[in-house]
């Protein structure tokens, strides 16, 4: 079954050049990719995902306001039951802010710099463990 | 024997002398016995400007400037096609403005900042705006969440502007912001602040970035679509020109185009094809060229490639003199020149080893100068990582100084002009800037281009193209895929208020309580009135009506929303 991936972007912050980038790297890698588009509240992401059946969301945030997006975006998640999605970021996340995001249930988050293809084997192994 | 023979002569015997025995198979020569690193022969099968887009060769000559003329291509300071710069004496007589671009949280720490900004020398606050009130929201609106303070300072109301610039001599220091998509309520706002300090607004100087099209196409703070944005960023530059004649109405944008992944060449033709079509739309309402060009500053990124970026700058004032001569039908210097301001990589900055970022943004600083930019602004080299603290923020600022002051590379106009290498590049870069603005002029225009999707599509690519560049070590950057370190340096980042946001809030209710209902009721009818008339084609400014709404303390989101409602929002193309 092909992975089903929603890359989203919460918030007001419309630098979409990351996002975009990974989604075309995540589909070339043979996922089925969903791109949001910016200035999407957390009810509108978990509302695709549930609608789409997405296995793993990936948010993207360069604005600072990611631990309260997250946290919403995890909130909502649990209230649907939908235990079973991963959730990853990337953007501009200060190295103190992982931890939190780790013990919101977030399972990893990626900076500048980091290898595209490492995100792509990050995704791959954490769903044939899950399955 | 003429002088292009005797040169052509000893060309070839430098051919067939010294580079041959250079290159010749067997040993190193002696001189380079104990060095690391030499090879026999050149260690690339072809050498790229940083850009990608033009090969660079071993040597440049005086044979690589035949057809190049020192005086219609290259001429003098001061005239067109101003390919040595805008000004004749350059910075032998002035220096660029020390600005900064910051702001953060509360409208008091954010004062406090800029106060310490102005005591360190800067003579130009330039306000960093939050995303809610870059948007049209207030800070209590449901998109907001999270986002209040955080990449600027939350104004949602005038009083928040007010004590932004409490205590700042306004009426001798250069002030602005970015307000792309809601240029005029930024106007409105200054304007306002200026006449609450009993400052006549005229004799303020504000700068607004007013510059919608750059939001479309790389930064995503839209709103309307683009005809009707780029139709009310014409509002603010015609009520400026008429009534606030010493304000800077616009700052058209490529910066962010090639920050999104856009070539240098695409940087020079989608700036210069962006800025036409505000000039076009400036004429429309009764701005002619001369008294629009001049006023305006096309703003532009630098990169790490030193000569690619210099030569880009020069390029792209020639190209513009040109384009501009041709579709005026103009000779008049103050429409040919064009004023350059430049925000160095922001792009480039890596989140690994920070500290190499300061030498980063030095080489862009360097490239800015040699390039002639009339106002550079840097990042800090934190802000990969966050937003700057104020050390980074000074440092930033200090780096110019220093490159002006002590390294001396100012003392000369255009101290590169005449550079075989730098004359050829600049030659290239025109030729390919020129073809891509009229690839764009070809498909109706930029608002065109970027409706359709082309500078969407573009952009992608260039990006996808760059980061598989970096991925497979084809390019390297330092920290990241060469010379990688397992630990970091580290370094103290800055951390907002987290109670900023509940502050800002209940400010905001209490401003909405105290004011005068019926007068801000009033004014938002006559937004809703002249906006209505422009949906139905009546041309008629708009800012004398946001001027009074944010007086009477009308919010940014009840502004834009009835705006909104008028107008409708944009959905841009899906373009990966």
């Amino acid at each position: 079954m092909r992975i089903k991936v929603l890359i989203a972007k919460p918030g007001l912050d419309g630098h979409e050049t990351g996002a975009k980038l990974i989604a075309r790297v995540l589909r070339d890698a043979g996922m089925e990719v969903i791109y949001t588009g910016p200035r999407q509240t957390p009810e509108m992401i978990v509302q695709s995902a549930l609608h789409e059946d997405i296995d793993v969301i990936g948010l993207s945030s360069l604005s600072g306001a990611h631990l309260e997006l997250a946290a919403r975006v995890m909130e909502l998640l649990r209230a649907q039951g939908m235990h079973d999605v991963m959730v990853i970021m990337g953007g501009i996340i200060p190295a103190d802010d992982i931890p939190v995001l780790k013990q919101l249930g977030v399972r990893a988050a990626f900076g500048p710099g980091t290898h595209t293809q490492d995100i792509v084997e990050f995704i791959q192994k954490e769903r044939a463990a899950a399955a | 024997m003429t002088s292009r023979e005797r040169f052509a002569d000893a060309e070839k015997r430098w051919e067939e002398g010294p580079l041959r025995e250079r290159t010749a198979p067997g040993e190193l020569p002696p001189q380079f016995r104990g060095y690391s690193g030499v090879s026999k022969d050149e260690t690339q099968p072809e050498f790229r400007t940083g850009g990608g887009e033009i090969v660079v060769k071993r040597l440049y000559t005086p044979a690589d400037l035949d057809g190049t003329d020192a005086v219609d291509d290259v001429g003098f300071p001061g005239q067109p096609p101003f390919t040595r710069g805008r000004d004749p004496l350059g910075y032998r007589a002035f220096r660029w403005p020390l600005s900064f671009y910051s702001g953060y949280g509360s409208s008091e720490s954010a004062n406090e900042r800029y106060r310490a900004l102005c005591a360190a020398g800067s003579t130009y606050v330039s306000l960093a705006v939050d995303l809610p009130s870059q948007n049209g929201y207030d800070s209590d609106h449901p998109l907001a969440r999270g986002e209040v303070g955080k990449v600027g300072v939350a104004l949602s109301t005038l009083p928040d502007l007010e004590r932004v610039f409490a205590g700042l001599p306004l009426e001798r220091i250069h002030t602005g912001t970015v307000g792309n998509c809601v240029g005029p309520w930024a106007l409105a706002m200054f304007h306002g602040v200026g006449q609450r300090f009993g400052i006549d607004p005229a004799a303020m100087h504000v700068s607004i970035q007013n510059d919608p099209i750059k939001e479309y196409t790389g930064r995503g703070t839209y709103i309307f679509p683009p005809r009707v944005a780029v139709d009310l960023a014409g509002d603010v530059v015609a009520y400026m020109r008429t009534h606030l004649p010493g304000w800077e109405p616009q700052y058209s944008c490529s910066t962010t185009l090639r920050w999104g992944g856009c070539s240098t060449s695409q940087e020079i033709g989608f700036g210069i094809a962006n800025l036409i079509a505000y000039t076009e739309t400036a004429r429309a309402k009764g701005v002619p060229p001369e008294e629009y060009v001049p006023w305006v500053h096309l703003h532009m990124t630098a990169d790490n490639d030193l000569f690619e970026e210099v030569a880009k700058f020069r390029a792209v004032r020639r190209l513009w003199a040109r384009i501009a001569r041709e579709r005026f039908q103009t000779d008049d210097p103050r429409v040919l020149g064009l004023r350059l301001t430049v925000f160095t990589g922001a792009h480039r900055l890596t989140a690994q080893e920070p500290l190499n970022n300061i030498v980063r943004t030095t080489v862009q600083i360097l490239a800015s100068i040699l390039g002639g930019i009339e106002n550079i602004a840097t990042p800090a080299f934190d802000e990969a990582l966050a937003l700057p603290t104020l050390e980074s923020t000074r440092l930033s600022q200090i780096t110019k100084i220093i490159l002006h002051d002590e390294s001396l590379v100012g003392q000369t106009v255009d101290p590169l002009g005449g550079s075989y290498f730098i004359e050829s590049l600049t030659n290239e870069l025109e030729a390919k800037g020129r073809d891509v603005y009229d690839k764009i002029e070809g498909q109706g225009g930029a608002i065109a281009a970027l409706e359709n999707g082309y500078y969407l599509r573009e952009m992608a690519d260039g990006m996808y193209r760059y980061q598989r560049e970096v991925e497979r070590g084809d390019r390297p950057v330092i920290g990241v895929n060469k010379y990688v370190v397992e630990k970091d340096v580290p370094i103290r980042l800055f951390k907002g208020d987290p109670d900023d946001e509940r502050r800002q809030v209940e400010r905001l209710r209490a401003v909405r309580r105290e004011r005068d209902a019926a007068r801000v009721d009033r004014a938002l009818a006559e937004i809703r009135r002249v906006a209505e008339g422009k949906a139905v084609g009546r041309d008629e400014n708009i800012v004398p009506a946001m001027i009074e709404a944010v007086q009477a303390h009308a919010t940014v989101g009840e502004i834009f929303a009835v705006l909104r409602e008028i107008f409708g929002e944009y959905k841009a193309p899906t373009v990966i």
